[in-house]
């Protein structure tokens, strides 16, 4: 069971090619090599060897630590952003070397560093920017760090060596690297309060996962960095105790990024939740708890309807797979290769593939059941359906019949009756033909009476004709009963439910008449709330069984295909109440 | 007598044409529609219409609306509706407000021709024809401490012959006792069901549906 198989793959950005990976592993050794080397080679550099270390202890893991990301997670931007993240750093390194262009490229990059890590914290976990505010800080911070670097650098800042010099102002350019300074470090203290504020709004579980304080505590490298940068723009002692503590930090960060995840806590404690949940209560609101489980109050769960081959929502009615484009992702739950269900959900979900799959293979058997009774529901609809239009169509042939009867058969005696009457009357000489003429008359009468005795079994042509109201009164006043009839108010309604409510009040009355013993009944018809509702109440003995009974069962058989609901009280010694309700739209 | 059918049997319109024909009576009019009879009334009121109560192919209830419509345009029209079928619903909505000059007869009453001429006549002058099948069924009716149990059988036969719409003369007739016997009884009738008698054949037929129909 539950094997998950996320539909629409173009939409999933697929794994990166392990040769791709391997490449980046050896460009970031390759890199560390050349770190090494441009130190060696750089008289001028302070502490070399630890230096060197430095910038190994940061740009290692944010590569390596991304590259194992990017391939867990092919989702996420995140693995790539801290793969850029190492090698920018590396990049700030070519401001050992004394070649002019290398040593612009490498100067450019020297607080890119910062804004890369400012970014690399504030889009943890999907790698994408989650609020405007983020996006803010980050954009900012990438200005300040590579535009101000411009500026300083064309004022003929920091050294001789690169190839953007423009004027040489070197208080000019100091100026502009404390603002550049200041500014970083103020970001860099704003994205702590994103960050505390972002985790402050997660649920509580969330915030004492331990990925989710290991990234806490690492979040606070951010507020080493300004304190770094602040260092800097105040010449304060110390400046390189504090580099050392702050590369020291922000090397392990990624790792703790890694860590949080790949943390599959996260879906252990809902799947956990769910088979407690299941196993409480076995007939669940079963989107409800995939929705809780997932995390995803939006997400909706629709059925594949073998039979039918189409997907339907839990009540059975038809439902359609989301389009690609609609921000919605789909996962579908499979069994022996064939879908059960389908999983609906926000895009963003697509991050975690592990926790979709345990919760699908948890709620398996569930799924199995729900589709079960999806699939039932269906069925029952098309039943109504198909009863309904059973029961119209045998409506209609009888009325039909009826109107042929009337038209045809019926006109044809009563001209022959007259006929014979006419004769009659002439016949006046013999008075024996006379008789046989009256006689003929009389027999074409009794047949006009069988007929239309038929004709009305067939079809209560005064409802049609003359609406509801008129063809009750008919009906009581030809009913050997004390029959209190009320349609005050009753308006014409369409034809089915007008002759559906005849027949429940006839029935009612035969029924009434033939096996209750009643001796007074009242009628009340009426609309309400866009409800004809019919009620026939009998002082008789009661005891009569709506299964059993087929003139109820077809009563009940009639109502319902009008999506009506036919109820009968009936305890034996009290009378028996018929209430049908049907619905007028 | 003048007369105008609306019948959208041809059959049967012809048959009715040339049994009032026989019978002395003047056909103005023979209409297959409803709204046929109407025009035709409007420019040639007869005496009396005959209407067919369901005439297809157009609404059910067509010549019901027209006999309704002429009943209260021209009063001085008698309106005699035939059905293939009689309800009681519907001769309480024709009669509703009076029983004068209003009929309501099964369809193959026809061929009873001089019952038919006779009834057609009295609605013509203003009386009133009720299908016998109405009052007997509407007889049938069980009302608790019921006042129609204290009549005796003659008695019961006088009410039926009174509710269809006979005069005094006529119930004299199909009893085969005076016309002052028939008045007689009329009178211990009203008493005893509790009606207040009143003069005009026609309006005793109302007073008398509404009796049965409490």
């Amino acid at each position: 069971m539950a094997a998950v198989l996320p539909l629409l793959p173009e939409r999933h950005r697929t794994a990166p090619r392990p040769a791709l990976l391997w490449a980046l592993g050896a460009a970031a050794v390759a890199a560390c090599v050349v770190t090494a080397a441009l130190a060696s080679v750089n008289e001028e550099l302070y502490q070399p060897a630890l230096r060197v270390l430095l910038v190994w202890w940061v740009t290692l893991p944010y590569i390596f630590a991304g590259i194992v990301a990017w391939r867990r997670r092919p989702d996420s931007f995140f693995g790539p952003l801290m793969i850029l993240a190492g090698f920018i750093t590396q990049l700030s390194i070519l401001q050992w070397t004394s070649q002019p262009l290398f040593n612009t490229v490498g100067q450019l990059c020297d607080l890119l560093v910062a804004a890369v890590w400012l970014h690399v914290f504030l889009a943890y976990p999907t790698g994408r920017l989650a609020g405007r505010a983020e996006r803010v800080v980050v954009i900012v911070g990438y200005a300040a760090a590579v535009g101000l670097q411009v500026v300083i650098l064309m004022l003929g800042g920091f050294n001789d060596l690169h190839v953007l010099t423009v004027v040489k102002r070197q208080t000019a350019a100091e100026a502009v690297q404390n603002l550049q300074l200041i500014t970083l470090s103020a970001l860099a203290l704003i994205g702590v309060g994103l960050l505390w504020w972002r985790w402050r709004s997660l649920p509580r579980w969330q915030r004492r996962r331990p990925a989710q304080i290991l990234i806490n505590c690492f979040s606070l490298s951010l507020v080493m960095l300004a304190a770094l940068m602040l260092a800097g723009a105040l010449q304060l002692p110390g400046f390189e105790i504090i580099r050392l503590a702050t590369f020291a930090v922000a090397g392990l960060a990624p790792l703790a990024f890694l860590a949080g995840l790949l943390d599959a806590r996260l879906a252990k404690a809902g799947v956990g939740e769910l088979l407690v949940q299941l196993r409480a209560d076995p007939t669940p609101d079963l989107r409800e708890l995939l929705a809780h489980a997932l995390r995803d109050p939006t997400l909706s769960l629709i059925y594949w309807l073998p039979q039918y081959g189409s997907w339907a929502d839990k009540d059975g009615n038809p439902a359609t797979l989301p389009e690609p484009d609609s921000g919605r992702r789909i996962t579908l739950v499979e069994q022996d290769g064939e879908p059960v269900a389908a999983l609906v959900y926000d895009a963003t979900l697509g991050e975690e593939p592990e926790l979709l799959e345990a919760v699908s293979a948890a709620a398996g058997i569930a799924l199995e059941n729900g589709r079960l009774e999806a699939e039932l529901r269906a069925r029952l609809q098309e039943l109504q359906g198909s009863r309904s239009r059973v029961v119209e169509a045998q409506q209609n042939e009888r009325r039909r019949l009826e109107r042929n009867l009337h038209d045809g058969a019926q006109q044809r005696l009563v001209a022959l009756a007259l006929e014979l009457g006419l004769l009659a009357e002439k016949a006046n000489s013999d008075p024996a033909t006379q008789d046989r003429l009256q006689r003929a008359r009389s027999e074409v009468s009794e047949s006009l009476d069988e007929l239309r005795d038929i004709a009305r079994g067939l079809h209560p042509a005064v409802v049609s004709g003359h609406g509801l109201a008129v063809a009750l009164e008919s009906l009581v006043a030809a009913t050997p009963l004390e029959v209190q009839l009320n349609t005050d108010g009753l308006p014409r309604l369409s034809e089915p439910l007008e002759v559906a409510a005849y027949y429940v009040v006839s029935e009612s009355l035969t029924n009434a008449a033939k096996h209750a013993q009643a001796k007074r009944v009242t009628v009340d018809v009426g609309v309400t709330d866009g409800t004809l509702i019919a009620e026939i109440v009998d002082n008789g003995i009661g005891g009569a069984d709506s299964e059993r009974g087929t003139g109820l069962r077809g009563l009940a058989d009639r109502v319902e295909a009008l999506n009506g609901r036919l109820r009968v009280w009936s305890a034996a010694g009290s009378g028996t109440r018929v209430r049908a309700e049907i619905p007028c739209g | 007598m003048r007369v105008a059918i609306a019948e959208d049997s041809v059959l049967l319109r012809e048959g009715v044409a040339q049994l009032l024909t026989d019978a002395g009576i003047e056909v103005t009019a023979r209409c297959g529609t409803a709204d046929e009879l109407l025009t035709r009334v409007a420019a040639d009121p007869p005496d009396a219409v005959i209407v067919d109560i369901r005439m297809p192919p157009t609404h059910p209830d067509e010549g019901m609306q027209a006999a309704l419509t002429i009943r209260k345009k021209y009063p001085d029209i008698g309106v005699l509706v035939l059905s293939q079928y009689v309800e009681v619903g519907l001769a309480m909505r024709l009669l509703a407000d009076s029983a004068e000059g209003a009929g309501y007869l099964l369809k193959d009453r026809v061929s009873e021709v001089k019952e038919f001429i006779a009834a057609l006549r009295r609605v013509a002058d203003g009386g009133s024809a009720l299908d016998p099948t109405i009052v007997s069924t509407m007889l049938k009716r069980r009302r608790s401490s019921d006042p129609l149990d204290s009549l005796t059988p003659r008695e019961r036969e006088v009410l039926e012959l009174m509710a269809t719409g006979a005069s005094n003369a006529g119930i004299a007739e199909s009893m085969v006792i005076t016309q002052r016997a028939a008045e007689k009884y009329v009178s211990t009738i009203f008493t005893k069901l509790g009606i207040p008698a009143s003069g005009s054949e026609s309006r005793r037929v109302l007073a008398v549906l509404l009796f049965l129909r409490s």
